[in-house]
């Protein structure tokens, strides 16, 4: 029982050491340059040994970095769950652990989710002050962003696109198992800084307020730069598996639309984090060292934050979106039984938003107090981004017109995605509209908005993944009724709350406060009471998926007999994952064409003809 | 059933649901009551807005709706559907359709937003306020007048008020519903925005006449707002006559 989890307490005992170090090393500069009594230099030091030292206890001293020095590295031979305590390289185990890790994760910030749907329900004081209330909110706020960029490019993604690119892992499996394990540090110090204080300046941590107030933001800053570098490592390593490691013949034409859509998302993971590392960064050492970035005192700018950090910002939402849309029009072509509409249009509009994503970040601040002339100019772009994205929406259409619709668990989150992310995206024309945008920014209808885009439309597309892949990834079968009942429950209830916080929004309701007018009251009781209802869905999901994994039915191979390759190899994978490789003889959605073949597999070396579908 | 019966009944269905729809947006009175001539301007393009939403809505959820009902399949055998990867002409009009869209948005964005700056820089009595936010206080400073005010803005009727805001510590947002303006108070630097008010009335009779902070300002953001009164410009000047002169 000790040895299952060595490494972890290995990983838990350095970073203490690494912590003691950090801070006492901190303290000393701190007195040297005559600052002593000022905990933040120590707080910034402790935290990256810290971080240092778990990273080298978990397992990149032994696995990796011995290598460095010319020492033997270990590889210890471990199977079953104990696979997902230690520094694992297979790209299937480093899947399971985000999603399993990043499901927990949106689980609490629910339950934080809740909270604040508590303290909303009546004007005035409910269940908690003002300082909490703004500390579970950016609490919510960072945890859910941080499951938005992660649980499908981290967890999807890793699982599965080796898999469907017919490769045996991805192109550098230690830096994967890197990103994977600077998580659990972030996680920690996200819940660990409301022992100093916490952060109250919601998940965008704007200067000055982030400059000033409790010592939490400054670990909040630190876990938020870190989990950056996790996401560019994941970028930089799906675009190098998707150009160097696909099977003989799976040309880019014949790429499924999932591994389309998490390309384009690993362009803006890997170019684009550095910019809110950077705009985090400069709050740090105006925090640490005393610069100042952000103090107009002493010549700094607080709205060169908000450029750079929606410089980043707004791609990010697409490294969420993207791989959204490449789940559900996954499934919705395998349980529509036909080819893929537009594919090619599809897969242009993927690159498009990718490079318009880069030129639409101003709209964030049109009320911001930033030059007038450059209004019109981002008003323009962002209007541009719904023509690709439209053609998401051509693609789910036409891929179901005629079609034979299976009517699964996965298939209905699909099409519960399109539905909801149809709302997300009309409803954000109004927001790119300078004139109504000046009424509603910062209003609850921004907060109803953008839950449709991520949640409604990522989340649900999350869930569709899950039920999709569940079978490949554990080896059994969940019940379907359940999966049916968790989707009607959640899609209803969902619908009712978020509907319902664009009235308040449009009546007036701003963003992010504690109290309101008494005149908002009813609509916001109406919005905490269907976002409990929404919540007691999540029951059916966790015991469903629980259960299933433990005592569920094994998994056929390929149960909904679709064609794509992660389908054709057992469920759950063997570790190359193929038995025999692949050699790719034509597209993933040939459905409908009889005796047509997407791949064939052969012993190596044989030259065999035929062999399985 | 031919192809052609069902594009009539998804066309009938559109059809219907576009009119009963935006005959329901239109009846809602989802913006709380508007007190200015920018607010009117505001409120008419979330008309228009919301009448061309509602059929591109009503398309996608009426295809979607027909699909997963009269193309579902419920046999024991799972059959594949037809081969159709494409078609050319929908795909080319769809991109169409959306880009022709998009441009009469923006083009109508851009009209209504120079517009609205024409108005105010056309208005030639205006009258000056600066607003100044600070963690958790609004204070205005009539610098004609020389009058100075906290947490209450009184304006008179039908004359554009040039607003100067900005702020002592942190971001701020200056934000009042009825008006539908809204400008950050950003420290060191001087914003503007400006608001003609066509309504009296006050914060006593409408929850929106108000002046709301906006961005995310710490311990009190949310207590952080003033009241606003609009007044008869002759009963503005006797308000300001009676008020003590600033500092």
């Amino acid at each position: 029982m000790w040895m299952a989890f060595g490494p972890l307490v290995k990983g838990i005992l350095q970073a203490a050491v690494g912590v003691v170090l950090g801070a006492s090393f901190g303290d000393l500069l701190a007195g040297l340059t005559g600052r002593s009594g000022d905990r933040e230099p120590a707080m910034a030091l402790g935290y990256v040994f810290g971080l240092i030292g778990w990273l080298l206890g978990i397992g990149v001293w032994d696995s990796w970095a011995k290598e460095w020095f010319g020492l033997q590295v270990k590889h210890a031979e471990v199977s079953g769950w104990r696979r997902y305590f230690r520094f694992n390289m297979d790209h299937k185990v480093i899947g399971i652990q985000y999603v399993v890790t990043f499901i927990t994760l949106f689980l609490l910030g629910g339950l934080a989710s809740m909270l604040i749907r508590v303290e909303l329900m009546s004007p005035g004081r409910t269940i908690m002050g003002p300082n909490e209330f703004n500390i579970v909110m950016s609490f919510h706020g960072i945890v859910m962003i941080a499951v938005a960029v992660a649980t499908i490019m981290g967890g999807f993604a890793n699982f599965v696109l080796p898999l469907l690119i017919g490769a045996e892992d991805v192109a550098f499996p230690r830096v994967n198992a890197l990103s994977y394990w600077v998580v659990p540090p972030v996680a920690f110090t996200l819940v660990a800084a409301m022992l100093f204080g916490g952060y109250d300046s919601g998940w965008t941590a704007y200067p000055p307020l982030s400059v000033h107030n409790a010592s939490g933001q400054l670990l909040f800053l630190l876990a938020f730069i870190t989990f950056g570098l996790s996401s560019i490592l994941g970028g930089l390593n799906f675009l190098t598996t998707v150009i160097t490691l696909r099977a003989p013949g799976m040309t880019w034409g014949r790429l499924p639309i999932f591994v389309w859509s998490v390309f384009a998302a690993a362009i803006i993971s890997l170019t684009a984090t550095q910019f809110v590392a950077m705009a985090l960064l400069t709050v740090v050492l105006d925090r640490v060292v005393g610069t100042a970035f952000y103090d107009s005192a002493r010549g700094g700018n607080p709205l060169l934050y908000q450029h750079l950090f929606w410089f980043y910002s707004h791609p990010a939402v697409y490294i969420m979106a993207l791989p959204g849309f490449g789940i559900a029009l996954e499934v919705i072509a395998h349980f529509s039984r036909k080819p893929l509409f537009a594919y090619k249009w599809v897969v242009g509009g993927l690159l498009a938003i990718v490079g318009l994503s880069f030129i639409v970040w101003a709209h964030h601040l049109y009320t911001s107090g930033m030059s007038d002339q450059l209004h019109v100019p981002f008003m323009i772009t962002t209007e541009l981004i719904s023509v690709p994205t439209g053609l998401i929406f051509l693609s789910a259409l036409g891929t179901l017109w005629l079609a034979k619709v299976w009517l699964t668990t996965p298939m209905l989150f699909a099409l519960g995605f399109v539905f909801n992310f149809l709302i997300g995206g009309i409803t954000g024309i109004f927001l790119a509209d300078v004139p109504t945008d000046i009424h509603l920014q910062d209003t609850y209808y921004v907060v109803a908005h953008f839950h449709y885009t991520i949640m409604g439309g990522e989340v649900f597309a999350i869930f569709a993944g899950i039920y999709y892949w569940f079978p490949k990834m554990t080896g059994r079968m969940f019940s379907e009724g359940l999966g049916k009942l968790h989707f009607w429950w959640m899609f209803l209830a969902y619908n009712a709350t978020f509907l319902s916080m664009f009235y308040v929004g449009y009546q007036g309701m701003n963003r992010r406060v504690a109290d309101y007018p008494a005149n908002l009251g009813s609509g916001n009781l109406i919005v905490s009471i269907a976002a409990f209802v929404l919540a007691a869905s999540f029951f059916f999901f966790v015991y469903n998926m629980v259960f299933s994994w433990i005592k569920g039915p094994k998994a056929a191979d390929n149960p909904w007999q679709a064609h794509t390759l992660e389908w054709q190899t057992s469920s759950p994978p063997p570790l190359e994952n193929f038995k025999h490789p692949p050699r790719v003889v034509g597209v993933p959605y040939n459905y409908g064409t009889p005796g047509a073949q997407h791949a064939i597999f052969e012993p190596m070396g044989t030259g065999a003809t035929g062999g399985e579908d | 059933m031919s192809v052609t019966r069902h594009v009539s009944i998804i066309a009938v269905l559109w059809l219907v649901s576009s009119v009963l729809g935006i005959a329901f947006s239109l009846s809602i009175g989802m913006l709380p009551s508007p007190a200015s001539h920018e607010a009117h301007v505001v409120d008419s393009a979330m008309t228009l807005l919301t009448v061309l939403a509602v059929p591109v809505f009503t398309l996608v959820v009426i295809m979607l709706g027909y699909s997963m009902l009269v193309f579902r399949q419920r046999g024991d055998v799972l059959e594949d559907g037809p081969s159709i990867a494409g078609n050319q002409r929908i795909e080319l009009l769809w991109v169409g359709v959306t880009l022709a869209l998009t441009i009469f948005l923006a083009g109508y964005g851009t009209y209504e937003l120079l517009g609205l700056r024409t108005h105010a820089a056309q208005s030639e009595e205006s009258l000056l306020v600066k607003v100044t936010g600070s963690q958790w206080l609004w204070e205005f400073y009539y610098p004609k007048q020389n009058i100075r005010t906290f947490a209450q803005l009184t304006v008179p009727l039908g004359r554009t008020v040039q607003f100067e805001v900005t702020s002592k510590d942190i971001v701020h947002s200056f934000w009042i519903p009825a008006f539908r303006m809204k400008i950050d108070a950003v420290p060191g630097l001087t914003t503007r925005t400006f608001s003609t008010p066509d309504r009296v009335g006050s914060f006593i009779d409408d929850p929106n006449f108000r002046v709301q902070c906006a961005e995310l300002c710490g311990l009190a953001h949310s207590a952080m707002f003033g009241m606003v009164t609009v007044m008869d410009p002759k009963d503005f000047d006797a308000w300001a006559a009676s008020q003590p002169t600033a500092q």
